[in-house]
């Protein structure tokens, strides 16, 4: 009842709040997809490079968020900013992004793209028309981790200045306001719901039916991960 | 066609090299078939003519030019390439796999659907059913014809297939052997096959090719092959049961008899014994107008039975065989109909000739006799029946 009364009351700041958190994650990925799409094909047939690249990327993910923002307030040209948030958002991906689409490159049976050469396919064309398109389910697998990890590492993003859900949270918690805390939670995990499920869909559309069955049993290059 | 000119292949961390001063020459419209122990360099020879592999010395000619000075994606793109895990992309429809290389080609949309559809049908899949499905919904043989269509899509006077029916159970091996084999009188490509199975080089080759460690060891027809092998490496390589791979491989028409004394079923009784007379056969083949087949008149009958109705006395032979019969195929009834002749018909059921057990034995007495006089024991004494 409570939290009905809250949500009643406060509907224009949650609003606000959801779609600054929506806004912030939307910039988060589109920004990961791009930079950790091209590192890991740029790495793909280097696996010294890719070692260092996907060390690099655990460290980071082992980082404490609250951490990780805090040394991104300090450095100079960040601070209290969105870029900040974004860059925190944009490092923690790394790893779940340039480590699928690493291994679902790489794990592309060898005579296929044997018999793609063979054909007289250009390694450019190889890698558009065969590699990627094949490495798309497990690529989105990777993608999809990066997302539901983003949606809630975007909540700590409250203390260097994003104005989104994470205020419910620490508000709540520090007012010992339980109509808060539970809005926020409730909040939070709908737009991670919403998100999987728009993924699912984008899946479906973009992955060609041939390979579906790659995504029911995971295939061998396919990371789970735990948690956020 | 396609020149090979002390070709040699060596890879860094191996002592020997893959492939040794090869040299050889393939014609136009041949299947060559490459045959060898596995590590003997003949999927690294098939690989150098489109320069999936560097040659590291010697030169191939395709068409008298050297392909080394070629764009390699030009070149794969007009020699067709069939490998034994096929490949086939399956996030692609069999649709667009076998559009593939016409794509490269720039072709028209229209002209790849007709060649797309013509292939499938060529290939007995039915296009409109499995045009548009992907590779996970079709059985081995299946995807193994889609393999082949889309090597042939844009026409490559020139075939490379490394192995191409080693994935599927030999029921259908066969048949997809047998099939290539018909298409190939058709399409009558330029083909480098390899494969580790001799009686597949024996089967598939027009010439076949025994490699051994990197060298070219014999270069050769299979009849030659089998009957003269240049080597022990290769006799024992083929097998010890060579005479009867050698029947597999010839036809009735090596050793048949076309010379025939015949009689009409409206020859007299004098007639009949007139030809029994004049020929030492012990029997005749009797036709009818149209030299088809009755039966055949016994000389032993026809002296004991005097009373002119030899007709009723006409027996039938138990089987007939038709022009393109093997040698192993007339022994076989030879053997199951307990018969010494088999008389051999063409299409409209005519008879053409005969084939006794006597011509059968004396043909391949005769291609061995030279290894006979040499009393060469060597065949005994490793014979593999013990082992």
């Amino acid at each position: 009842m409570e939290i009905l009364q809250y949500f009643m009351k406060q509907w224009d700041r949650i609003l606000e709040y959801t779609l600054n958190h929506a806004y912030l994650i939307l910039i988060g990925i589109l920004c990961s997809l791009v930079l950790w799409i091209s590192v890991g094909i740029a790495v793909r047939n280097n696996s010294k490079s890719a070692g260092t690249i996907l060390g690099v990327g655990s460290f980071l993910m082992s980082v404490p968020s609250i951490s990780l923002y805090g040394i991104l307030m300090v450095i100079p040209g960040l601070g209290l900013s969105r870029t900040s948030a974004v860059i925190g958002l944009v490092l923690y991906s790394m790893l779940p992004i340039v480590r699928n689409v690493y291994m679902a490159l790489n794990g592309i049976d060898p005579s296929i793209l044997e018999a793609a050469r063979g054909m007289g396919m250009k390694p450019r064309y190889v890698l558009w028309k065969v590699q990627l398109p094949m490495a798309l389910p497990i690529i989105f697998a990777g993608i999809r981790v990066a997302l539901v990890m983003m949606v809630g590492t975007a909540t700590l993003a409250v203390y260097i200045g994003e104005q989104n859900l994470g205020r419910l949270l620490t508000y709540g918690i520090e007012r010992s306001r339980s109509d808060m805390i539970i809005t926020g939670a409730i909040m939070v995990s709908l737009i991670a719901v919403l998100v999987d499920y728009l993924m699912e869909y984008l899946q479906r559309k973009l992955v060609s039916p041939g390979i579906m069955d790659y995504d029911k049993k995971p295939a061998s290059g396919e990371v789970e991960y735990d948690g956020i | 066609m396609i020149r090979l000119e002390n070709v040699v292949k060596k890879y860094p961390h191996m002592e020997r090299p893959a492939v040794k001063n090869l040299s050889m020459e393939i014609n136009k419209g041949e299947i060559c078939v490459f045959v060898g122990p596995s590590g003997c360099g003949k999927t690294t020879t098939l690989k150098m003519i489109n320069l999936l592999i560097r040659p590291a010395g010697g030169k191939i000619y395709i068409n008298g030019k050297d392909v080394q000075n070629q764009d390699p994606d030009k070149l794969r793109q007009n020699i067709g390439y069939v490998i034994q895990q096929i490949g086939l992309f399956p996030h692609m429809t069999v649709y667009n796999n076998i559009a593939t290389v016409p794509r490269l080609l720039g072709w028209e949309e229209k002209r790849i659907k007709e060649r797309v559809d013509e292939l499938l049908d060529l290939m007995g899949l039915y296009p409109n059913e499995n045009r548009d499905k992907y590779p996970n919904a079709l059985s081995g043989g299946q995807r193994q014809r889609v393999g082949v269509a889309r090597a042939m899509a844009a026409d490559p006077p020139i075939m490379l297939m490394d192995e191409p029916f080693g994935a599927v159970d030999p029921i259908v091996r066969a048949q997809l052997q047998n099939e290539f084999l018909r298409l190939q009188e058709k399409i009558k490509k330029t083909i480098c096959f390899v494969t580790h199975d001799i009686d597949e080089a024996i089967k598939m080759g027009d010439k076949i090719a025994i490699m051994r460690s990197g060298e070219l060891i014999q270069f050769d027809t299979p009849e030659n092959i089998l009957f003269a092998p240049a080597n022990p490496f290769v006799e024992e390589f083929v097998g010890f049961d060579r005479a009867l791979k050698v029947l597999n491989l010839l036809d009735v028409r090596t050793v048949m008899k076309k010379k025939l004394v015949t009689t009409n079923k409206n020859d007299s009784w004098e007639g009949v014994t007139q030809k029994f007379k004049e020929h030492r056969s012990s029997f005749l083949v009797v036709t009818d107008d149209r030299v088809r087949i009755l039966g055949y008149v016994n000389r032993q009958e026809m002296e004991t039975h005097t009373d002119r109705r030899w007709q009723e006395r006409i027996r039938s032979f138990s089987t007939t065989l038709p022009l393109n019969a093997t040698l192993k195929d007339a022994l076989a009834e030879m053997l199951q109909h307990d018969v010494a002749v088999i008389p051999i018909v063409n299409d409209d059921n005519e008879l053409t000739g005969i084939v006794s057990m006597e011509d059968l034995r004396s043909y391949i007495g005769e291609a061995y006799e030279d290894e006979e006089n040499d009393d060469n024991p060597v065949i005994m004494v490793t014979g593999r029946r013990g082992a």
